[in-house]
């Protein structure tokens, strides 16, 4: 099937958004759930109060409680006013309510699938939403397949001619590569590829694009961006919070899941991808595919992963319990609170230069960031103050919480003498800029409503990034590289360390 | 220096008065002696611009100095202030800092600026003194503050090599002329113009288009039969840019106008087809604009600003069926304007457009 061009509205010509999003229904799966109140009922008030949805807009959710259309309105409301980056406006929210319905029944019952059918069709003459649909899946990961296929049988997955159809999926996107694969056929026996917009909200984060936008819109980074001048490449999330409350969710997934496998793999694939010729369609997302692609097995689990768990310790003075005596948590859990990995890109552009990710909880403070460090000048003309080792130039992408980009190099210390210092040049967003980003959330819902599916993730890359992981597992599970602990307000284990000390390198202090 | 406060925090204080001659050295010295002293929090000195004001002293220091005090948090600058008033002789000039904490907080973040007041006779060193203090290599960006007099030495020396000029047409005694002097300084400068005028309809502008997005849109626009402005006061320069707007975006051509005190009705054509365009002034206390009705052969599509709540409401009336919404209004206030068309100024080319189309309604 070919889509027709959309036609082009005169009015917008020199405006930013070159067309609104289609009037459609936004139907939530998981409605009642935490996700729903905190960032998606947020985000979607935030986009109207915007002008940014159009007129028609309606949004039905569904979940298993019995409520009515009233009571979900209530407890959105509740959310938005305890989540929203903007205070709720009573006016603004009243004409939004409006727009909101409920429908409540089990993800298995096809009764209910054929009362939302019929809801759905009632709101398309009220609110005019024109038969365009966007499912988005709120839900515990196991509900996915199920959802989809309900979605199939009550013939909803399939657009009335000249209408769209598109499905939101949350991750996790499968638990190992197997996992993955049967929930990608599940889905995609009712749903094709390009119509799947599957979310990683690092994706939606103005400074992860920002990464983008520092290596294509600048000219001078371009040149150095390879094996010839960088030594290595470090990707580093450091959370201060524990498990939340949430150590029943989390003993099933751990770090490499929860973190590794989506955020941390996107990131690096921003960082190591080719230059793309435009950012149409999948341009983006097939130059991520080959990064991931390029990725070399890893042939050494024991070698080139750590896994830990935090134990008792103080954040910011406050003590915190070790992870094994969270609520929800085993005694005897093995679960990673930690993992530190190295890889490879085996491209022209990155061979022999090394990837290393870790991300942790419970560490001393909250940091994302990227941090390329470069290879020393090939002669040591210059005394170093503070030892004798030349200090590389080092370049960090910070993405949170304070964004921004520095840049160390050696510079001379005033006097007679030509002593060499390491300095820093900084630069934030924050100080530059003055304005609040929107919410990940924000970006994300309104791209797939217009159809804009750059910043999701796409089967082969996920894929991708299972066959490379689920060995790491499968050998965790055969207990190489055995669980290690580190306390809590620490930088993690010394095993972590060690790994990179093996190489005669260093862990970047962030 | 025996001194309790650092520099910045003098300038932060109250501005300091100097000869022209000295304030590129007392900037450097006050940078410098704010870093010996230490300060608890780091203090740095940012700009992405120059941004220069040029006007009359009567209406220009207090609107400018305003528009300093949100402006540099999205857009550092250098910002120098160059006024004239027929009362004075020689040339005097302050310098201060607006400073103000990173969101992530720990830093003080600054930009610096100078005021420069001349008689009449100064003018030429006025120029000369406004040049020599803009930052090289970043953009230079100037507002003529006041009724649109681009052709003085002041403004003509500073818009030569600026990369936009803000004005705002609203302000003339005498809309045509202050549009058409704004066409001229487009053309004969190559620069790029932004009234203020033009930019404060941007909401107006985004929401009427929604109606007509995708191929729905495109047959509502072939059904155009009607456009209706309403506002406060006399036929305003935003009535004036909002109806050019829709006559040089969708090719429509003037037939004829005909206005009095307060209003403006013109017909004009779409191949063979007749639309209306009326622009009704009301009470002179009410906004620019309150109202924007589109009609079609089938439905209306209107926008109305609420005054009272600050928002706008979106409705749309078939026969039988209506749809009604209300969305935030954006902030109209110099600063907000000015910042939001530094951020994006992809609208204005078409603004050149919507101008020209506005005089010629004017010239019928
Ligand atoms: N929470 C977050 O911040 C966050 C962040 C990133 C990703 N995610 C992902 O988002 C998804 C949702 O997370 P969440 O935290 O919102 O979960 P949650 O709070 O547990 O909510 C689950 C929702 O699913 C509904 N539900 C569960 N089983 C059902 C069934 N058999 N039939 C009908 N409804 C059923 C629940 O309805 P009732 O309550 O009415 O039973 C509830 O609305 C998960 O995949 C999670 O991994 C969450």
């Amino acid at each position: 099937m070919t889509m027709a061009e959309p036609a082009v509205n005169p009015l917008r010509t020199g405006m930013r958004l070159n067309r609104a999003a289609d009037p459609c229904a936004v139907v939530v799966f998981g409605a009642t759930g935490d996700l729903t109140a905190r960032k998606l009922m947020p985000a979607l008030y935030n986009l109207a109060r915007e002008r940014l949805l159009p007129g028609g807009f309606s949004v039905v959710g569904f979940a298993r409680r019995d409520w009515t259309d009233e009571q979900f309105r209530a407890a959105m409301k509740e959310g938005v006013t305890k989540f929203s980056r903007e205070p709720l406006q009573e006016e603004l929210w009243e004409s939004f309510a409006r727009g909101l319905h409920y429908v409540s029944g089990t993800f298995d019952d096809a009764q209910a699938y054929a009362k939302l059918a019929e809801r759905l069709a009632k709101q398309d003459i009220a609110h005019g939403a024109a038969g365009n649909r966007l499912f988005y899946l709120a839900t515990p990961p196991d509900a996915y397949a199920m959802i989809a296929q309900r979605l199939g049988e009550a013939q909803l997955a399939t657009p009335q001619a000249g209408n769209w159809t598109r499905l939101v999926v949350e991750k996790p996107f499968g638990r190992d590569l197997t996992s993955a694969r049967a929930l990608d056929q599940s889905i995609g026996n009712v749903f094709r590829e390009r119509y799947i917009y599957r979310i990683d909200h690092y994706l939606g984060k103005e400074t992860v694009q920002n990464i983008m936008v520092f290596r294509f819109g600048n000219g001078i980074f371009e040149p150095v961006w390879n094996r010839r001048y960088v030594d290595n490449v470090q990707v580093s999330v450091a959370e201060t919070v524990g498990v939340e409350g949430r150590g029943g969710y989390y003993e099933e997934s751990g770090a490499l899941r929860d973190m590794v496998q989506n955020h941390l793999m996107q990131v690096l694939a921003l960082v190591a991808m080719e230059p793309v010729a435009s950012f149409r369609g999948d341009a983006v997302r097939d130059e991520k595919a080959k990064v991931f692609h390029a990725v070399k097995a890893i042939e050494d689990v024991g070698r080139d992963t750590v896994r830990a768990q935090y134990s008792a310790g103080a954040i910011m003075g406050a003590m915190v319990p070790g992870y094994r005596e969270e609520q929800g948590v085993a005694p005897d859990s093995h679960t990673e609170t930690y993992a530190a990995i190295k890889l490879e890109v085996e491209n022209w552009r990155w061979s022999g230069v090394p990837f290393y990710l870790r991300v942790g909880k419970r560490l001393p403070k909250r940091a994302t960031e990227v941090a390329i460090t470069f290879k020393t000048a090939p002669l040591q003309l210059f005394r170093q103050m503070g030892g004798d080792n030349p200090t590389p130039n080092l370049l960090v992408l910070r993405i949170q919480p304070d964004e921004g980009i520095s840049l160390r190099f050696g510079a001379k210390v005033p006097g007679t003498r030509s002593d060499v210092r390491p300095v820093n040049m900084d630069f934030r967003y924050g100080s530059s800029f003055g304005v609040e980003p929107p919410e990940a959330y924000e970006r994300l819902l309104l791209d797939a409503m217009l159809g804009d599916s750059t910043l999701f993730t796409r089967w082969d890359g996920v894929e991708a990034a299972w066959e490379l992981l689920t060995p790491v597992l499968d050998g965790w599970a055969d207990g190489a590289s055995p669980i290690k602990q580190y306390e809590a307000g620490s930088w993690g284990p010394d095993a972590a360390r060690e790994l990179i000390e093996r190489d005669g390198r260093e862990w970047h202090r962030m | 220096m025996a001194s309790d406060v650092t520099g910045l925090e003098r300038l932060e204080d109250r501005p300091i008065t100097m000869s022209p001659a000295a304030i590129e050295e007392e900037f450097t010295r006050i940078w410098k002696e704010t870093a010996a002293a230490g300060a608890d929090e780091a203090s740095v000195r940012l700009r992405t611009q120059n941004f220069v004001g040029v006007g009359p002293e009567t209406w220009t220091v207090e609107r400018f100095e305003r528009v300093m005090e949100s402006l540099p948090q999205r857009h550092p600058c250098r910002s120098v202030l160059a006024v004239i008033s027929p009362e004075r002789s020689g040339l005097e000039s302050s310098i201060s800092a607006h400073c103000w904490r990173t969101a992530a907080g720990g830093r003080h973040v600054c930009s610096e600026e100078v005021i420069l007041k001349a008689g009449p006779a100064d003018e030429h060193a006025l120029a000369s003194t406004v040049l020599a203090l803009l930052v090289p290599e970043l953009p230079l960006n100037v507002w003529v503050i006041g009724p649109v007099v681009l052709d003085s030495h002041v403004a003509s020396e500073l818009i030569e090599g600026a990369d936009i000029v803000f004005v705002d047409t609203a302000d003339a005694p005498d809309v045509a002329a202050a549009l058409r002097a704004a066409l001229i300084a487009h053309r004969k400068h190559n620069v790029a113009v932004c009234d203020l005028a033009w930019r404060r309809l941007a909401v107006w502008r985004s929401l009427i288009a929604q109606f007509f997005d995708g191929d729905d849109g495109a047959r509502r626009l072939s059904q155009l039969r009607a456009i209706e402005i309403t506002g406060g006061g006399a036929v305003s320069s935003e009535m004036l840019l909002m109806g050019g707007w829709f006559i040089s975006r969708l090719g429509l051509s003037l037939a004829e106008a005909e206005r009095d005190n307060t209003s403006l009705t013109a017909t004009l054509y779409d191949g063979s087809r007749g639309v209306t365009l009326t622009l009704k002034g009301g009470p002179e206390q009410a906004a620019a604009i309150t109202e924007v009705k589109v009609r079609t052969s089938e439905a209306e599509f209107i926008v109305q600003a609420h005054a009272e709540s600050g928002h706008m409401h979106v409705r749309e009336e078939w026969p039988g069926d209506s749809d009604h919404r209300t969305v935030a209004q954006v902030p109209t206030d110099d600063a907000s304007v000015v910042a939001e068309a530094l951020d994006d100024a992809s609208d204005l080319p078409i603004f050149i457009e919507a101008a020209e189309a506005a005089v010629d309604l004017l010239r019928n």
